[in-house]
């Protein structure tokens, strides 16, 4: 930790960046998004097993605010998507100077302590515990073992369901969605100004947290993540009504990757999946 | 039926004022309703596109010309948008009249100087006929009014008509650029214009409607001629949705635009927080 | 008036009959945290100890999406057509001071001169059997905004935990007495039977309303809103799932090709199309603005208008929040504030 701290302060000093966006601790230890901007705020930053947070959506929020470069503390998972808004021109690589963690896991329930059985899905299938590219790197790396992903039994169950067994799962899923956008905000590759759900004219998504409104809401959304979500879980984790909003986009996400090789957040200079053309792309899906 | 439940009204005319803002004229489609309506002027209604959404405006017309209730608005988002495929004879839905109303009371026995810019003279043409209508009530009437163009100035027949009132003082002007070769009316932004007609502000109530810039700049200039405060009169147009206090959208600091306005004194406006 | 007390089981029983006779019985199902309706007696709990749920029950008062009416067109004209109501009366059952307490604190916009009756039917026909409460964490508060872990207000019956899971039962309303007297058989009216179950630790006052009220009065400008609310990402989290958040939003939609309905939806001013009017203008165009007027409307304009603190300390804003914004820090960090200058 004592690592990372001077770190983000020599990077502050040394007016490496204007700001860092980084983790702190509140009195109540809880760990949360924190932006430093002087080398005493940089004290404050901490990384560990609490830091969940993919802070990589604040980039979107502070590009545009002054001139120099935006530090970030990024861990593996996270660096993803800054690899990905990269890739979408969303950001330039040089207006960065990324920090990475080495990590070893983050929790699931926010209440307890950090345990094989206390850790994000994702963490669980982990392939990036050191982040693999960036400005400076700070944690040593620790051991974590690799283990169960129960998500995938789910996965399976859902996949051998008939069609409309699954239209009733989603359906019954899609009641609880109270519409608070909490999944959008939070996903670092939601940047769009104005996001189709708020387009008036016409209203494509019903704003109402209705059955029809809900189921129209959360699959368009997660059609949007076909190829550029790179499984940070934070949607899910946002969710207040408990929806698994991961079971979706992992589901895109291996679509693109069984089906055209792509994998989103991989690499700052790799083409995107729907923002490019090949020739070699497969077309038996047209009828 | 509950309170959000709006009447039916039937478009019974429609006028083109310019380009982007159309006057409807409308008509309870319950004769009953339509002779016991009683609002007064400077109130607003929700105006209904059935399947679109409703739309707040203020009501136009003036309550000593009950015949018609009429709204005019400019083509500017969903339900404007939509009013303009609407014809004579379709159906609207209408739900008020709400808020608070001109001081009318107020402003009898004085001077009235009535200023406004762009669509801004719907909220204050309400007054201005309510004014007219009771002449001999009020002392010296003025009229300033200013658009962009000679093209986006409203309600163009009746800027003649009070040109040509005796006891009235109607001053129409244009932004620099916007006049016509064939223009006769004056040249300069509205706070411009004002400066120079130089109203007298003793005994003078000023009543003012118009975009947030205007405004901001005609303040000054009516107190640097000496306006009161209390005597200064604006009408906010914040973005409503219900109409009657509860959804939370029109609030500045803790009065509900809808509900404590939206007709408030310049005095009223300087204590609110400067959000809207 | 006597102290009644009843027995988990007997109340289960009254539960029952409640349902027999077509009541809607909100409650926290056993072995689940959240509100729900409930269809079999025996599943109800009843623990004051346990943590708040994450949402509140304010859904059953005021749906997250309702019908406003049904409209048909058809040519030029339009037929407009009630929603159905629901009749049945609505019981909630075990609602923590601090829920119980939000709903005459929102009643009094919802009936601000206009009454909206889409509210007042489920509300005055409603049973609030409120609970003491025996949870505390970081994030409750509601000693700070005039509430209290035996709060009764808006309860109509209130229970207070006993040993041997029992409860002492109060009316505090006239509603709550015609409860009490309906279902007399089940309750013993031995009040001295059995020991109140003692808080382990007491809510302890976080801050001063009187002076945080006092700063907000006076800073609408002030640096401290620049960085209060940077981290909020503009979700409605906060909002939907606080039982005082009222705010909604009213829209039209279409069924079919002439059908549709208009409905009341919940809406936030943390959204940032709250405020945005058609011609592009936002008074409050960026987080910070928006935050402020949270903060604010919760503390000081809801005091100014309606006399009522709109936030009972439940702390739910701050425990789901998915980035951890905590709404009692900020308030204290404003107490810290108000107390140096």
């Amino acid at each position: 930790m004592n690592e990372l701290k001077q770190i983000c302060k020599d990077v502050l000093t040394e007016k490496k960046a204007r700001l860092i966006i980084g983790y702190s601790e509140d009195k109540n230890k809880r760990v949360k998004p924190f932006i430093a901007r002087t080398p005493e705020d940089a004290e404050k930053l901490v990384f560990n097993h609490h830091a969940v947070n993919n802070l990589a959506v604040y980039i979107s929020r502070f590009k545009n605010n002054f001139e120099g470069k935006i530090g970030i503390v990024v861990k593996g998972c996270d660096l993803k998507a800054v690899t990905a808004l990269i890739q979408e021109s969303q950001v330039k690589r040089e207006d960065l100077y990324i920090i990475g963690v080495n990590c070893s896991g983050v929790v699931r329930d926010i209440d307890q302590e950090f345990s094989k059985d206390n850790s994000q899905i994702k963490c669980k299938y982990c392939q990036t515990k050191t982040p693999p590219y960036f400005d400076a790197i700070a944690e040593e790396s620790k051991e974590f073992e690799l283990t169960d992903d129960d998500q995938q039994e789910l996965m399976a169950k859902i996949e051998k369901m008939s069609a409309e067994e699954r239209l009733d799962f989603w359906n019954e899923q899609f009641e609880k969605c109270i519409k608070c956008y909490a999944c959008r905000q939070v996903c670092p590759m939601c940047y769009c100004e104005q996001c189709i759900a708020e387009k008036s004219e016409p209203q494509w998504i019903d704003s109402s947290a209705t059955a029809r409104g809900n189921f129209a809401w959360n699959t368009i959304r997660a059609f949007h993540m076909a190829g550029r979500c790179i499984g940070c879980h934070e949607c899910e984790r946002a969710c207040p009504m408990d929806i698994p909003l991961t079971l979706l986009t992992r589901k895109m996400g291996m679509v693109a990757s069984s089906e055209f090789g792509y994998r989103p957040g991989m690499s700052i200079d790799e083409p995107t999946l729907i923002g490019s053309y090949s020739t070699s792309d497969k077309e038996d899906f047209i009828k | 039926m509950n309170l959000y439940t709006p009447e039916l009204v039937e478009i019974k005319d429609i006028i083109d004022e310019t380009p982007d803002i159309r006057t409807f004229r409308l008509q309870f489609k319950d004769p009953e309703r339509m002779k016991n309506f009683a609002f007064k002027a400077g109130q607003f209604a929700e105006y209904s596109v059935f399947g679109e959404g409703e739309c707040t405006f203020c009501i136009a017309s003036s309550p000593t010309r009950p015949e018609f209730l009429e709204c005019s608005f400019k083509f500017a988002g969903k339900v404007t948008n939509a009013m303009t495929k609407l014809n004579v004879g379709d159906t609207m839905g209408l739900r008020g009249p709400y808020g608070n109303s001109f001081p009318i009371e107020q402003m009898k026995g004085k001077n009235v100087v009535f200023i406004a810019g762009g669509i801004g003279l719907a909220p204050v043409r309400c007054i201005i006929w309510n004014v007219l209508d009771l002449r001999d009530q009020f002392k010296d009437i003025t009229i300033i009014y200013g658009a962009r163009t000679v093209g986006d100035l409203v309600y163009k027949n009746e800027l003649e008509d009070w040109k040509k009132m005796a006891g009235v003082k109607t001053v129409v002007t244009v932004d620099p650029g916007g006049e016509t070769p064939d223009w006769k009316g004056e040249v300069g932004f509205v706070p411009t214009i004002v400066e120079k007609v130089a109203p007298a502000s003793k005994d003078t109530v000023a009543i003012i409607c118009g975009p947030p810039i205007m405004i901001k700049y005609t303040f000054p200039v009516l107190e640097k001629l000496g306006f009161e405060e209390d005597n200064v009169i604006t009408t906010l147009e914040n973005r409503m949705k219900c109409g009657l206090g509860k959804c939370g959208r029109c609030n500045i600091g803790s009065v509900y635009v809808c509900k404590d306005g939206p007709v408030f004194s310049y005095k009223e406006l300087k204590a609110l927080p400067q959000e809207y | 008036m006597e102290e009644l007390i009843i027995s988990t089981e007997n109340f289960k029983k009254i539960v029952q009959e409640l349902l027999d006779k077509e009541f809607k019985v909100i409650g926290i199902p056993e072995g689940e945290n959240k509100y729900q309706e409930i269809t079999d007696g025996n599943k109800l709990s009843l623990h004051p100890e346990a943590a708040p749920t994450n949402s509140s029950f304010k859904g059953y008062f005021f749906p997250k999406s309702e019908p406003i009416f049904f409209y048909k067109q058809n040519h030029s004209s339009v037929d407009l057509f009630d929603p159905i109501e629901d009749k049945k009366g609505i019981v909630v059952i075990g609602a923590k001071p601090c829920d119980a307490s939000a709903l005459p604190i929102i009643s009094k916009v919802f009936n601000w001169d206009y009454k909206d009756d889409l509210f007042n039917k489920r509300y005055d026909s409603s049973l609030i059997i409120g609970m003491s409460c025996h949870y505390k964490d970081d994030y409750c508060f509601c000693v700070s905004t005039k509430g209290s872990p035996e709060n009764t207000k808006g309860s109509d019956v209130f229970l207070t935990s006993l040993e041997n899971n029992y409860f002492k039962v109060a009316a505090i309303t006239p509603k709550g007495n015609s409860f009490i007297k309906e279902y007399a058989k089940y309750f013993e009216k031995d009040g001295k039977k059995y020991k109140p179950v003692e808080r382990k630790e007491a809510i302890p006052e976080h801050f001063n309303y009187e002076k945080v009220k006092t700063w907000l009065d006076n800073n609408f400008e002030n640096e401290f809103w620049d960085t209060a609310g940077e981290m909020c990402l503009g979700c409605a989290q906060c909002a939907f799932v606080c039982p005082t958040c009222h705010c909604f939003d009213i829209v039209d939609e279409q069924c079919s090709s002439c059908e549709g309905r208009r409905a009341k939806n919940w809406d936030a001013c943390q959204f940032s199309l709250f405020t945005k009017h058609a011609s592009g203008h936002n008074p409050r165009d960026n987080q910070e603005k928006r935050y402020r007027q949270r903060i604010s409307h919760k503390f000081k304009y809801y005091k100014d208008k309606f006399d009522e603190i709109l936030c009972t300390g439940c702390g739910r804003c701050a425990r789901g929040c998915p980035v951890s914004l905590d709404i009692l820090q900020v308030v204290e960090d404003i107490n810290a504030l108000a107390e140096k200058s």
